[in-house]
This record gives structure tokens, sequence and C-alpha cells, in this order.
């Protein structure tokens, strides 16, 4: 018979695939709220609010940019 | 002489199941893209093919994995690797016939069993190793699959709920081909490297490799890769139905918030080494982004028969390789048994497919066949 469960990794899976999942969705829902209420703003002449909400976009994009270039680079760094 | 006949069966047998892998889980990758119109199929499939190849080559830990802790090195031969890999292949293929998405990993992992069970006894297998590695994580695989894929679809309807669906659900669409994109990339990290596995798991057992750790050689990557990715281009339109619009009819956001989910799981598994179902993960995604919507929008006794479907994947699997292995030990310990096998198998499968072809394309169609 081999090693017993290995339970750290199955908890590390419990909790870390849910954050990942989280993060990636907030991110990319901060990228559609942005861009659809920039969208509006515009059509309404009110450039600040469009400009605020394309930041708000522009930042969830870098977030999710991030998400997955981090877990990309978990996948290539653990050989 | 016959050691490397048999070796060269197994390698071509390891590379139609990775075929046979990849159409069948063509579907886990973009069914759901399909099913939103996030991606038309061809694009879909070509994409997911080019990913698949990409993700073969990313990390190798998945494959080390496979070949090591189910079963005694020390009593699998060729021949029990190739009794294995039929079994796996024919559960893929009837599987795929049914339009039932299941683990191809399952079915890997059950037809070398019941053919190293048959060969050694029950000494041949390490029932921990089978519970601790794979069992256990292929049952969380798709409970945390779907609390993750629920969550996220609570909350983006929480996010974006008030805003107009049109460029919500164009939003989301958007997102689908990046998070598709992530899942293809993850099943060919994943699942290529079973295939890598199972192959240098033939090439300790014949005495080609050696080591308490063998690598796959560059050409077993180059190989798995290619097939898997071949495989995933065929598509597996019958699946894609099931996945993309039979479980559940989804809008943008719940095929992102699936295929996110599915990703997510499979990546961080990847990470730790299980040789993680890609199929469980994404089709509890499916459940989750459904059920946490509304419960009856799920086709639960659709939803049952896959479950069913799951449980019998590691025993069918199992009693077909044992069978193969009976079989091929009727003719010796040569070469003949494999060869005659596999002779008659492609028989078989030419005359089926053979037959569907004159009536149409059967895997290469988008059309439901």
């Amino acid at each position: 018979m081999i090693s017993a469960i290995d339970t750290d990794a199955l908890l590390e899976l419990v909790w870390a695939a849910p954050l990942a999942v989280l993060a990636v969705t907030v991110a990319w829902s901060m990228v559609v709220i942005g861009a659809t209420r920039a969208s509006e703003a515009r059509r309404e002449n009110r450039s600040s609010a469009a400009a605020l909400n394309m930041l708000l976009a522009v930042a969830g994009g870098a977030l999710f940019a991030a998400a997955v270039v981090f877990g990309l680079l978990v996948l290539t760094a653990k050989r | 002489m016959d050691s490397d006949i048999i070796l060269v069966i197994v390698v071509a047998a390891a590379l139609a199941f990775d075929f046979t892998n990849g159409f069948h889980d063509t579907a886990n990758a973009v069914a759901t893209s399909i099913s939103t119109r996030a991606l038309a199929p061809k694009t879909a499939v070509t994409l997911a093919a080019i990913l698949n190849f990409v993700g073969a080559f990313i990390s190798l830990k998945v494959a080390a994995t496979v070949a090591s802790g189910i079963v005694d090195a020390e009593l699998v031969t060729t021949t029990v690797i190739f009794a294995g890999l039929i079994g796996a292949i024919f559960w893929n293929v009837l599987t795929w016939y049914f339009g039932l998405p299941s683990s191809s990993s399952h079915a890997l992992i059950g037809g070398v069993v019941g053919a190293a069970f048959t060969a050694g006894g029950a000494e041949a297998v390490f029932g921990n190793g089978l519970i601790e590695k794979v069992i256990v994580p292929a049952l969380v695989a798709p409970v945390v699959a779907f609390l993750a894929a629920a969550m996220a679809i609570l909350i983006t309807y929480r996010m974006v709920g008030r805003l107009r669906p049109g460029p919500v659900n164009r939003g989301y669409r958007l997102g689908q081909i990046a998070s598709a994109s992530l899942l293809s990339l993850s099943h060919g990290t994943n699942d290529a490297q079973k295939t890598m596995g199972i192959i240098t798991l033939a090439l300790v057992a014949n005495g080609t490799l050696s080591g308490p750790n063998p690598e796959p050689p560059t050409w077993v990557v180059i190989s798995a890769a290619t097939a898997i990715a071949l495989g995933t281009y065929s598509g597996g339109w019958r699946i894609i139905r099931t996945m993309g619009s039979r479980i559940i009819k989804m809008d943008p956001a719940q095929g992102f918030a699936a295929q996110s989910g599915g990703a997510a799981v499979l990546l961080t598994a990847a990470h730790l080494g299980f040789p993680l179902s890609t199929t469980h993960s994404i089709t509890g995604a499916v459940l989750g982004a459904g059920a946490a919507k509304r419960l009856s929008a799920v086709r639960w006794g659709l939803a049952g028969n896959i479950v069913i479907a799951w449980i019998l994947t590691l025993p069918a699997a199992a009693a077909v390789g044992a069978l193969t292995y009976g079989v091929s030990r009727i003719f010796g310990t040569g070469a003949l048994g494999p060869l005659l096998i596999s002779v008659s198998l492609l028989a078989v499968l030419a005359a089926v497919f053979g037959k569907r072809l004159r009536r149409g394309p059967a895997l290469t169609s988008p059309v439901d066949t």
C-alpha cells in the first residue's frame, strides 16, 4: 500500500479553486459593468462618468489578465 | 522482438485512446461557448485543438502521477497496459455514442486496473492509491466545481443584474472566449499527459526506460499532444449537444461562470499533480451555474444518467480490460494476442464507422448525429 492521502493538497484544491473563480468572475464583471456604463454615459455626454467607468473596466481587465497569467505561472512553475 | 512489437501496438493504442479522449472531451471546452453563440462551432473546435496541443507542453506533473502509485509497476507488462487501453477506448466510444460525458481518466485507470488485476491478482492493484489519488479527487472535483460555478453566477447576477441584457451578454460572450481558451489549455495540460504517462509506463515495463521517476521522452510528448489536438478538432458533437444545451439552457453569464469554474478547478488540480477528470469538473460547473439560477432549470434526469455513467466507468472499463487481457493470454505471452485483438477491433470500428460515414460525417459535423 502507498502513502496516506494528501489532505493538504486536497484542502488547497477546495479553497484555491473557488477563490480563483471568484477573482476571475469579479474581475470580468467589472469589465462588463465598466464598459456598459461608460458606453451609456458617453451617449448621454457625461464625460467624467464615462471616464470613471472606463477606468473600472480597465482595472477589471487588468485583474482578469493578472489572474490568468498567475494561473499559467503556477502551472508552469511546479513541474 | 515480440516485446518490441507489443510496445509498438501499445503506443498506437495509447495514441488512439488520446484521440478518443480529445473528441470525447471537446465538449468540456467548447460546448458552452457554442451553446451561447460566443463562438462558431468550427472556430471553437479549432481554437480548442490548438490550445490542447500547446497545453500538453506546459507541465509534466500529471504524467508522473498517472504512471505510478495505482498499479504495481513490477507486475505490469505491456500486455496489461494494452488491455487497459482497449478498456478505456471501448468506454469512450460507447459513452460518446450515447452522448454522455464521462471521464476518460477513469476509463483509462479502470482499464489498467482490470487488466492488472487479472494478470497479477489483487496485489497488482494499490487499493489505497486508487482511492486516494483517483477516486477522492474525482469525487471532490464536481462538488468543488459545482460550488465554484454556483458562487460565480450568483455574484455575476448580483453585479450586472440591473444592466441592459444586450451589452452584458456580449461582454460575457467575449469573456467566454477567454475562459474557453483557458479550459482548453488546462485540458491539454491535464489529459494529454495521461497518455504520456501511460506510454511512459509501457516504456518502463518494456525496459526501454528506467529509474524511479522516469520523464516522458520528447517524441512521447509531441505525439500525445498531436493526437489529443486532432481528436479535439474532430469534435464529439453528440456530447457537445448534451453539455451545451441538454443539461441546462444557459445564458452567456452562466456559460462564463461554468467555464471559469471548470478551468479554475482543473488548473489548481494540475498544479497539485492530481489526474483530475476534466469531464467531472466542467459538468459539475455546468450543473452549478444552472442550479444556482433556478433548481428546476437543470434536467436532473439527464444529470442522473450522467452520474450513472460516471459510476459505471471504472468497473466497465476494468471488465473490458480484464477480458482483453484474458483473451490475449490465450495466445500466449507474445505479440500474437494483442495483434489479433487490434486487427479485430480495427475491423469492427471500420465496419461501424464506415457504415455511419456512408450516411454522413460521424465525428466531423456539428449537426447532431
